[in-house]
């Protein structure tokens, strides 16, 4: 054990120390549920669904799986981090729920994918595994450069937040009334998720120094170009498309049309800019500006 | 940033680069049913340490002072105790991500919530404590300080140290020794609440025992020959320098150091709210020792015999 370093451990404060935070780690642990047995499965009813519309929805699905897998491998790394800073107790708390969570909506974007017909493994064309493989925050949280403040902002208040605006936009759409409670139940853990990040971040707003302010328009930018625009979550969004196949490109739109949970490029044009402007304003009292972003479809947003 | 801290990560980033993750093909399906059914049970078997630990019956009132005091204290050792599960299970859950890249998802699943489970162990031991009169956070002696604070969140991440070392030392002995004192200290508890509390946390740490278990039979038989021997050296290890030097056991830490909590832990014994006397904790760390050794043997690992000033060979 000499070879390791310690942690500066103690004390080891556990008392509630941000209310709000707080409250959220609270609220998930009375919130749990279980995708085997909270989801009506025998209401998927797969026989009633074109070929084609299936065949999206399972490709949708296991690309959600795909995605929410790197809420278990990726930013976990930030609750280690959370420790070894002796950040509050409450972010530590509220984090290994989230963790939980996440395991859960990957388990049960799986099993969707999987009941549909039968889950993706893998993207069509390998080359696709790099825009949809990673958003790089495990290396952002162990990264000494990188300021917490930009990982919150950039996987919190950016990656998850344009995530539940498009889910918010779309669940009622989805008609299937399995997909559905997915989607709602997914839904009711991302908000908190949010709302964590927000307001952890409100908190150490007064505290910003110029520095760290440039770090969260670094890290908000390098999510929406690198991550977003890359297609991890919507491949038609990616701005080099090129990889992945057409047939890939499009399932969103004809899962989400099927009434089988996604998003139209309709959804994606509405959405995206609404949520641009949204989280340019909310950042705007700590000082942050966000720059304009160039997208061959979206335009400049 | 404290340059203590920037050091810590940049010991983990160096860690991370060890590692080439490969993501895809992710296979999701259950390929361990063991390890599934833990994660299955983890999900069913939830609970939430606000609302169903019946803390309206605990009667501080009802202890003399110096019992509350002495009660106070034990638990909040406890919590010192339990901190470290989170780190460790969340740093092990990454370990997997990246090594196995794309299959051992039963595995994963499971330390996906075994930190909020470990968190809620840790909010019992602190609520317990703040009933009886208040949790401390510091453990107000550098001994027993540097003691309860062992770097294994580090160790999991180790990339030249064999997951499945990390497994036996951590899993298969300090979890079992841990389960095993929960389940004496449970026994010997007569307050509801105590045993309430103390029964809950013993259901959860069965698993993560029998998940350490199963998963080292499954994984031992692929480790390459020369890094084996890694495996018995990180449980002989944990046991002489790490649980032999009093991390879970008070009466190991020097005397000096322990006075103040071991006496604390002898009166909570005394008055059954939640600790064991000494001599039966002896009879537990004998008891485990023994039992860990035979189970190795069983998957061909010798755990060698190691002496101890006070218990002799063990």
């Amino acid at each position: 054990m000499t070879t390791y370093l310690a942690e500066d451990r103690y004390p080891l404060r556990l008392a509630p120390a941000m209310t709000d935070v707080w409250e959220l780690w609270q609220r998930a642990k009375t919130l749990d549920w279980d995708p085997q047995t909270d989801i009506p499965w025998e209401q998927l009813q797969p026989e009633c669904y074109a070929e084609e519309q299936i065949l999206a929805a399972r490709l949708y699905w296991s690309r959600r799986t795909w995605g929410e897998y790197g809420a278990i491998s990726e930013s976990p790394a930030l609750l280690l981090r959370f420790c070894l800073e002796n950040r509050h107790p409450d972010l530590r708390f509220f984090f290994t729920m989230r963790t939980q969570e996440e395991g859960r909506h990957a388990e049960a974007s799986w099993l969707m994918a999987d009941r549909l017909g039968g889950y993706f493994p893998q993207p069509q064309n390998p080359p696709t595994a790099g825009a949809v493989g990673t958003h790089g925050v495990r290396r952002m949280a162990f990264d000494p450069e990188t300021s917490l403040e930009g990982i919150f902002a950039s996987l919190v208040c950016a990656a998850e937040e344009i995530l539940i605006d498009v889910f918010k936009a779309t669940v009622h759409r989805a008609t299937n009334p399995a997909v559905r409670r997915l989607m709602e139940l997914i839904l009711r853990d991302e908000v908190r998720h949010i709302a964590f990040g927000w307001q952890c971040l409100d908190a150490w707003a007064p505290s910003f120094t110029p520095e760290t302010i440039r770090n969260i328009e670094q890290a908000v930018t390098t999510m929406i170009e690198n991550v977003e625009f890359r297609g991890y979550r919507n491949l038609w969004l990616a701005i080099e498309g090129g990889d992945a196949t057409p047939l890939e490109i499009d399932a969103d739109r004809v899962s989400c049309e099927a009434g089988l949970g996604g998003s139209t490029p309709e959804d994606e044009m509405r959405v995206f800019p609404q949520f641009l402007a949204k989280i340019r304003a909310r950042m705007a009292p700590w000082g942050v500006t966000l720059p304009l972003f160039d997208h061959p479809r979206l335009g400049k947003i | 940033m404290a340059e203590i801290h920037a050091k810590l990560l940049r010991g983990y980033q160096a860690q991370e680069k060890g590692f080439v993750e490969r993501r895809f093909p992710l296979r999701f399906e259950p390929e361990n049913p063991t390890i599934r059914e833990l994660y299955s049970q983890s999900k069913g078997l939830r609970w939430n340490p606000e609302e169903d630990i019946p803390w309206s019956r605990l009667a501080p009132a009802a202890y003399a002072s110096e019992v509350r005091e002495a009660a106070r204290l034990t638990w909040s050792r406890r919590a010192w105790g339990t901190y470290p599960g989170m780190g460790e299970s969340t740093a092990l859950l990454i370990r997997f991500c990246l090594e196995s890249g794309a299959t051992g998802m039963d595995a994963k699943l499971f330390l996906s919530f075994r930190p909020a489970e470990e968190a809620k162990h840790l909010e019992t031991c602190y609520l317990f404590a703040t009933r009886l009169g208040g949790y401390e956070p510091d453990p107000g002696h550098e001994t027993v300080a540097r003691l309860s604070n062992h770097p294994f969140a580090q160790m999991a991440l180790d990339p030249d140290l064999p997951l499945e070392a990390f497994v036996a030392a951590l899993g298969c002995l300090d979890d079992q020794l841990d389960l095993n004192l929960c389940v004496s200290h449970l026994q010997q508890s007569r307050d509801e609440v105590a045993r309430h509390a103390l029964r809950l946390i013993a259901g959860d740490k069965q698993r993560h025992v029998i998940f350490a278990w199963t998963l080292l039979g499954a994984r031992l038989p692929h480790l390459a020959a020369e890094r084996r021997p890694a495996v018995a050296t990180a449980v002989r290890d944990m046991l002489e320098r790490v649980i032999l030097a009093g991390y879970r056991n008070t009466w190991l830490l020097p005397p000096g150091a322990r006075d103040r909590l071991l006496a604390a832990e002898a009166i909570t014994a005394q008055h059954g709210l939640g600790a064991s006397p000494v001599e039966q904790e002896k009879r537990v760390l004998r008891a485990t020792v023994a039992q860990v050794r035979e189970r190795l043997a069983a998957l061909d690992v010798a755990l060698p015999i190691v002496t101890h000033p006070e218990l002799g060979r063990l």
